[in-house]
């Protein structure tokens, strides 16, 4: 009777527990859905062709510049970042020193953005006697990724099952092969996902950029000479970014229709950030499929004559 | 039948555990030798001290000599990739790369130097009709080979071992994780590559050892306690241990 | 075998098969010695007896080979219990065969007449004590796992040989100076004879008893 009870008991609880979790998430998509509609809603109200514009009346320059530092950003970062979670997860041997990377990392992972910003600014700024710049905004959203991006990096390479290296070690392979052949293929997906939330924190990074990059912009489009300053392509020139640019419109925009710039930066900016994620998982796809094997022109022919 | 590899007096620890204790033996080339005993009786590792697979685990301590053709691999000079391609080796669970079929087979040849893709061609082919999988997957062979049966992929395992060409095979517990038709499929693959290879085989299928082995050997606790072939050691046993253990009435 | 074995159903199993290779033996060993009491006191009540009796020594013969193959197939057994399955396999084939001879010669003192015996029975009797006697000790050799036992067991064949060689030349005597019992004659011959093959029967006992303890048969390793 007793157990009968207890059985009874135990289904009430899974229902109840099913139900509460079903309403949470539940919540939690309706609370996504209703900012992303707000954000989209004051964006189309705030829409005029001319806000588009690659002028300062438009935000064309900022949603340029954004695409170009966070470019510029995972050029630096991304190699870095995976080298050491390479390091971390294939060579250091969990030892003392080991121990004291990891630890430097998880500090340098929780530092504050404007701490970053601030320290961007007096090493990439101040120490090389220059003004704001692009490139010094990019190595403050690198410092800020390179953690995650190393941690990504090792994780994924150690939840490669053990059996793909003994496979690998076994045909006589290297370490390095084997890294290379096989732990980083089978790894791949993973780290894709951690390059795409680096690249999605340096679209909405503001606090590193206000002191790196600047909240201002001079740029002729019609300049593509990378030495020249007004270049869009120029490393070392001022460059304000859509987050940067909401900011400063809404602390200390002047202009009449800053509001409206400011939601349709807003908007911009998310679809941005969905663009890439989508254009991201894409090449994932593709990529994976390529590895993993698929249909190659070709090649089927080649083993039907057999 | 001449000796392949000869092993005398090796002891093996882990640190503070002694896990082979002077183990002596002699495999005959061109047969397939089992290894039977409980679990953690040191079968598998006496199995990785034979391509150095040992190598990999930290504080592990090797002494005494593995010949390989009258050559000792544990000598300085020896080159562990070159070795492990002349000893190749099939793993309990089935472990293809998660790439397509051919590359999982190329994969070993393409790191020994092989580029020219015509010979590549070559290699998967033959090594997929010596691992019996040909017809299975002569029309699929770029997909991924993860979407194969449990014993599709270990006859691949197997055929991605054999296209490095090696001299001895080492199995360890290769059907295992198989349902009985793919593990009489890969008893049978056993039985046609030894004509060839030289087969070192870990199992805890006593049937298995006596189907397809020439020769078996007992481990139990580290030490070999009786080994000899097998015919005689599954009817005749001479020590009381191994017919305590063969006969299903240990400890 | 230990009562903490992890095969304490199959070693139940082997145990009941011992039993009844014992019952099928004690069974055999009556019929030889029924047969021969009957021929000797032409007791044809006893004879008809061996006769009927036969039928429940196949029976049992039958039983303990499907129990056997039964083992064979769930168990597939190793080492000393493949030895011992198979051993009992073997045996119980010669078994039968013995089983059938007592039935044989019981079958044809049912046909002797009330005529006189052509010579007193003496080397009839002895010999089939022998056998008989070799049957029960190939047995006890099975159910002790004595080799030394076997050995000597099969030595003893040699008198059955020699008292058969003996009958064979009395009777060749007898006839040569009165062919008008060559019926008679005939018929003790072949009961000579069909002691002399329980004897052989009996060595073939004994033969699988040294196989299940020693895994050679007649001095050569079978498998």
């Amino acid at each position: 009777m007793k157990s009968k009870f207890h059985r009874s008991s135990a289904k009430t609880a899974d229902k109840a527990a099913t139900a509460a979790l079903y309403m949470v998430a539940g919540l939690f998509l309706v609370l996504l859905a209703a900012f992303t509609i707000y954000i989209f809603y004051r964006g189309a109200t705030a829409f005029k062709p001319e806000y588009l514009s690659f002028t300062r009346e438009g935000i064309g320059i900022q949603f340029f510049n954004t695409i170009y530092l966070v470019l510029i950003s995972l050029l630096i970062s991304v190699p870095i970042g995976i080298a050491a979670g390479i390091y971390m997860a294939e060579y250091s041997g969990g030892g003392r020193i080991s121990r004291f990377i990891r630890t430097c990392i998880e500090t340098l992972a929780s530092l504050p953005s404007i701490v970053v910003g601030l320290f961007g600014y007096l090493v990439f700024v101040v120490m090389t006697g220059s003004h704001w710049n692009l490139l010094a905004g990019a190595l403050a959203v690198s410092i800020l990724n390179i953690p995650s991006l190393t941690t990504v990096t090792e994780d994924a390479l150690e939840s490669v099952p053990e059996l793909y290296r003994e496979g690998s070690l076994g045909l006589g392979a290297t370490h390095w092969q084997t890294i290379t052949g096989v732990i980083i293929p089978a790894a791949l997906p993973r780290i894709l996902t951690g390059i795409v939330m680096a690249a999605g924190r340096g679209f909405g990074e503001a606090a590193a950029l206000l002191f790196t990059s600047g909240m201002s912009s001079d740029v002729n489009f019609r300049n593509w000479n990378p030495w020249s300053r007004t270049s869009p392509l120029n490393l070392l020139r001022p460059a304000d970014t859509l987050a940067v640019h909401i900011w400063a419109l809404k602390t200390e925009g002047i202009e009449e229709n800053a509001a409206q710039l400011s939601d349709l930066s807003s908007a911009v900016l998310m679809i941005l950030v969905f663009a890439f994620s989508l254009g991201s998982r894409c090449i994932g796809d593709r990529l994976e499929r390529k590895i993993a094997g698929s249909e190659p022109k070709g090649s089927k022919k080649t083993w039907k004559r057999k | 039948m001449e000796t392949k590899i000869s092993v005398k007096s090796l002891n093996l620890h882990y640190g503070e555990f002694h896990a082979l204790k002077n183990i002596s033996i002699d495999i005959p080339e061109n047969s397939v030798m089992a290894l039977i005993g409980p679990s953690g009786c040191g079968k598998s590792t006496f199995l990785k001290a034979l391509n150095r697979m040992d190598d990999l685990v930290p504080n592990v301590k090797i002494e005494g000599t593995v010949l390989l053709d009258g050559k000792d691999i544990y000598s300085p000079e020896t080159d562990v990739t070159l070795l492990r391609k002349r000893v190749g080796m099939v793993f309990q669970q089935p472990n293809p790369f998660p790439m397509s079929i051919y590359d999982n087979i190329a994969y070993g040849p393409r790191i020994h130097g092989v580029k020219s893709r015509r010979q590549l061609d070559e290699t998967v082919e033959s090594s997929l009709h010596g691992a019996a999988l040909w017809d299975e997957v002569k029309d699929r062979l770029h997909k991924n080979a993860i979407g194969l049966s449990g014993g599709q992929q270990q006859r691949l395992c197997i055929a991605r071992a054999l296209a490095i060409k090696p001299e001895v095979l080492l199995m360890d517990e290769p059907t295992s994780a198989l349902d009985p038709i793919s593990t009489m499929k890969v008893e049978e693959l056993i039985g046609t590559l030894k004509k060839k290879y030289t087969i070192v085989i870990v199992t805890h299928n006593m049937q298995q050892a006596a189907r397809i082995s020439e020769n078996t050997a007992f481990f139990l606790h580290g030490e070999i306690v009786e080994y000899g072939e097998t015919g005689q050691l599954f009817s005749m046993p001479k020590e009381k241990k191994t017919e305590a253990y063969i006969t299903g009435r240990f400890g | 075998m230990s009562s903490k074995s992890a095969r304490s159903e199959f070693d139940r199993e082997l145990e009941g098969l011992h039993l009844d290779l014992i019952r099928l033996g004690g069974m055999i060993e009556e019929a030889i010695d029924n047969a021969i009491t009957a021929l000797v006191r032409r007791d044809k009540k006893l004879a008809q007896n061996v006769v009927d009796n036969d039928r429940r020594i196949d029976d049992l013969d039958h039983a303990i080979e499907a129990k056997c193959l039964s083992i064979l197939l769930r168990q597939q057994p190793v080492a000393q219990d493949l030895r011992a399955v198979s051993t009992a396999l073997k045996m119980v084939t010669d078994m039968e065969r013995i089983g059938d001879h007592a039935a044989d010669i019981a079958d044809i003192s049912l046909r002797f007449d009330s005529s006189p015996f052509i010579k007193k029975l003496e080397h009839i009797p002895l010999m089939a004590r022998i056998a008989s006697s070799m049957v029960k000790e190939g047995i006890t050799a099975f159910v002790k796992s004595d080799v030394e036992s076997s050995r000597e067991t099969i030595r003893r064949d040699d008198e059955v040989d020699s008292l058969f060689e003996t009958i064979k030349q009395e009777i060749i005597a007898i006839l040569t100076q009165k062919p008008a019992v060559a019926d008679q004659a005939v018929d003790l011959l072949m009961i000579a004879k069909y002691i002399e093959r329980i004897g052989d029967h009996a060595v073939n006992i004994c033969g699988w008893v040294i196989f299940f303890v020693t895994g050679e048969h007649k001095d050569k390793k079978i498998i």
